[in-house]
């Protein structure tokens, strides 16, 4: 039995089945349970878990419909609806369905009511308030009408309470003398609006279909998905993989139907005991090509498998015996990383593609076969095994930006190929004319410390050129200083006043040169400038 | 040998060899440097990119960098990361075919200088936008993002940077990866340091006083470079400038006037002073 505080002291909030035949029911305070039964075992609720363990539980119902709606608080948050709608066939109709998942369900050691109706709320009402814990309700479709006339009726046998409301409506009703959802179908429906929130007509509407009511699914349902459910669990890396790549085989066709091919894909593997792993893979182009996926996925199972082995790693490395490519020395049989725990195996493997995008089709192998596309494709297959192994913000690209403060002026892009083209944005002429530079601009330095690190510089006068800094705990002396370049802050970005810098070139005794800057101008702007060193030139 | 290389093409040349002892020391050794790249790479590789600089594309064996070979440009000192750096972008920016670039840096390959600056890079006649920078978590990670790019042979070159030394065998399986692929890798390593190497050559690195102009400010960057080892080649020691301008190497004023005759041996007293040292490797 749980308990939560409420006010007035402790109250019950879920109780098991010992408990109810005692006729302790949820609202009741702890200290009245007691006196019921002194043998009583209360434990405080933790919403918190709760929540998490209803959402794994609707990750792990995706294997029977991709549109999964854990239940919301006003739904009472324990439990999830399944838009079955033409899945049921798959599992030879909607009385199997119902079994198979009530079945797994009391393996998980849970008691499910099930119901299945034409609308969420007539589905919940009957999941609740049914006397059976599995009812179907005929679908009331063109070909059955008198299917509604019967829809109403169950709906009129419910209570009150099978209408989601508020409790304080629900007690105004009771208090009103309304006990049956009947009451409140037959009733004229003006004095209803007027007396009640809109809320208590919504939900009848809603129960009975003649206002829609939308799901707050779990994630969007992807156009193209497959899963296999398997009869014996596989638990090796390489059977996921090739059941990978017959999954994707058998998306390739209906992507080629529509002309659009992958960008990002989710491979969802679902453990016999309820427990869901899923795979996320970006691509840096769209593909249709099966053996690219199935190596990503391989990649990234490498991935997770080395994030987990990195002290190891790197000690395997400092000793100069590091395989950097396990792949090539791959045992048929290879155990999945520990990140993905393969417990008693995976019973179902399901792939869906997240995000398509148009795909036009090539021509490859003929004459007309274009290289540069071709070279496109390839550098993208590059890029998307680089990123799996090695994480997605591992391969980037600059881009210039107009700013005169350089640790503004470039920014790092992800993206490496435009959307909708073949050709790397690099070869489109705007991006290339954007790094030229006039060619009277002042140098710049080809490395760039990611914060400016503060130097003691001794220079002639406050706002002079240096004569000797001392950075990093080493002193050099400065055989030629060229500057200042003076970069003043971007008035029209920050509201606040940034110091000015006057930035020099500096070349040491030994050749090496740096790039200072002294922030703040002497006098007017600070009475004491800082010294900062900024970068390196070659 | 072992009997599979017999192959007419690759042997008559040693026969020739054997069987002509009157031949000059000098006839010897330039047949020898001919042959030998095709016994060790006999899958092409033999494109080359040049310095633009006859004196030092001369001095190397094949008239310029390898085209499908690994190449270790090394620092003389820690502080002389930034010039290896840019050595390394100004060699990758040579890179006559056009196509993307794989830069791989792992967390410890550029020390503590920060990042790249792709404003600083186009000066050094490496279009950014050509670039694609690869940053790994270590450094096994790194050379694997180096070996994966190399075999798939879609960039037009690879560098890296990374933070320790190279042992013989990754150096070899990375220098395979390239003579396969006919792309050069050009490696950085921060820890400078001797060992063995299946590299074809190791630049050594050391930033120089820039070439000053007429009101004394700098003009060119200078670098102090040391052939530190080189395949079939022999070793040499310049002082090169960089046009940032023109994106050009050129050798710096004092050597560009100096006729020395190839072959010969100069032992300078000072080699921060010193004109070009060439010696036959032995």
């Amino acid at each position: 039995m749980l308990a939560a505080e409420a006010s007035g002291g402790p109250r019950i909030s879920a109780t098991n089945e010992p408990a109810e035949a005692l006729r302790i029911s949820i609202g009741d305070g702890v200290s009245d349970a007691r006196a019921k039964a002194q043998f009583l075992q209360v434990e405080a609720a933790d919403p918190k878990s709760d929540a998490v363990a209803l959402e794994h539980l609707a990750l792990w119902a995706t294997r029977y419909t991709p549109s999964v709606a854990p239940f919301d608080e006003e739904n009472g948050a324990d439990g999830f609806f399944l838009d079955i709608t033409g899945v049921a066939s798959l599992f030879g109709g909607e009385d199997k369905l119902l079994a198979d998942l009530s079945h797994r369900l009391e393996r998980f050691g849970l008691s499910p009511r099930l119901a299945v109706a034409d609308t969420p709320g007539m589905a919940w009402a009957l999941s609740r308030f049914h006397p059976s814990r599995r009812f179907i309700l005929p679908s009331a479709d063109v070909n059955a009408p008198e299917n509604t006339r019967l829809a109403v009726k169950t709906l009129a046998d419910l209570p009150i309470g099978a209408l989601r409301l508020a409790p304080a409506t629900r007690r105004t009703l009771r208090r009103l003398g309304f006990k049956r959802i009947g009451a409140l179908i037959d009733a004229p429906r003006a004095p209803f609006a007027a007396r009640f929130e809109a809320e208590l007509l919504k939900r009848l509407d809603q129960a009975l279909g003649h206002v829609p009511e939308p799901l707050v699914l779990l994630a969007p349902a992807p156009i193209y998905r497959k899963i296999i459910r398997l009869i014996e669990p596989v638990f090796t890396q390489d059977a996921i993989l090739a059941l990978a790549k017959r999954l994707m085989t058998g998306l390739v066709f209906s992507l080629g139907h529509d002309g659009v091919g992958a960008r990002q894909l989710r491979l969802t593997l679902y453990r016999v005991d309820g427990e869901v792993f899923g795979l996320d893979l970006g691509l840096a182009m769209p593909t249709r090509d099966v053996e690219h996926v199935a190596r990503l996925i391989a990649l990234k199972l490498e991935r997770l498998g080395s994030q987990e082995a990195m002290p190891s790693c790197a000690k395997a490395a400092r000793s100069g015996k590091g395989r950097w490519f396990p792949s090539a020395t791959r045992k048929a049989g290879k155990a999945l990383p520990e990140a993905i725990d393969a417990g008693f195996g995976f019973e179902s493997v399901g792939l869906e593609i997240t995000f398509a995008e148009r795909m036009d089709p090539r021509q490859s192998g003929l004459a007309g076969f274009s290289e540069d596309s071709d070279r496109a494709a390839r550098c993208a297959a590059l890029i998307d095994g680089l990123r799996q192994r090695l994480g997605p913000r591992s391969v980037r690209r600059l881009e210039p930006f107009e700013s005169h403060l350089p640790e503004k002026a470039e920014t790092s892009q992800a993206e490496i190929y435009r959307r909708r083209t073949d050709a790397p944005a690099s070869s489109t002429s705007s991006l290339t004319s954007s790094w030229a530079r006039p060619a009277s601009a002042s140098l710049r330095p080809p490395l760039l410390l990611r914060r400016a690190e503060p130097a003691q510089v001794l220079a002639l006068m406050p706002e002079g050129a240096p004569r000797r800094f001392r950075w990093r705990g080493e002193t050099h002396a400065v055989a030629l200083a060229q500057g200042p370049e003076r970069i003043a802050a971007e008035w029209w970005r920050k509201r606040e006043p940034q110091p000015t810098r006057d930035y020099y070139l500096v070349e040491d005794e030994e050749g090496r040169r740096f790039w200072l800057f002294r922030e703040g101008l002497y006098g007017r702007e600070t009475p004491s400038p800082c010294w900062f060193v900024h970068g390196f030139f070659a | 040998m072992k009997p599979s290389l017999m192959k007419p093409s690759l042997i008559k040349p040693s026969m020739a060899l054997r069987f002509a002892p009157e031949r000059s020391r000098a006839e010897i050794l330039d047949d020898l440097r001919r042959l030998l790249p095709r016994l060790e790479n006999p899958s092409g590789g033999n494109c080359a990119f040049s310095f633009g600089l006859p004196p030092l594309d001369t001095h190397l064996p094949k008239g310029g960098l390898a085209g499908g070979a690994l190449h270790e440009v090394v620092p003389e000192s820690e502080g002389d990361l930034p010039a290896a750096f840019g050595f390394a972008a100004a060699l990758l920016g040579r890179m006559p075919s056009d196509g993307p670039m794989l830069f791989v840096i792992s967390p410890s390959g550029l020390a503590d200088c920060g990042h790249p600056h792709g404003h600083g890079l186009d000066e050094l006649g490496l279009t950014p936008a050509r670039l694609i920078l690869v940053e790994t978590e270590d450094e096994v990670q790194a050379l694997w993002a180096m070996e994966e790019a190399l075999r798939s042979a879609v960039p037009s070159a690879v560098a890296g940077a990374i933070g320790q030394k190279l042992d013989l065998k990754a150096s070899r399986r990375l220098h395979l990866a390239a003579g396969n692929s006919g792309r050069p890798l050009i490696l950085l390593s921060a820890a400078a340091g001797m060992g063995s190497s299946a590299a074809a050559t190791r630049w050594c690195v050391g930033a120089a006083k820039a070439a000053r102009d007429r009101f004394g400010l700098p003009a060119h960057w200078r670098w102090h470079l040391r052939l530190e080892r080189c395949r079939n080649g022999r070793l040499g020691e310049w002082l090169v400038e960089w046009d940032h301008v023109a994106y050009r190497f050129s050798l710096a004023a004092p050597m560009a006037d100096l006729a020395i005759p190839r072959g010969t041996s100069l032992r300078l007293q000072a080699p921060r002073r010193l004109v070009a040292r060439a010696a036959d490797r032995s």
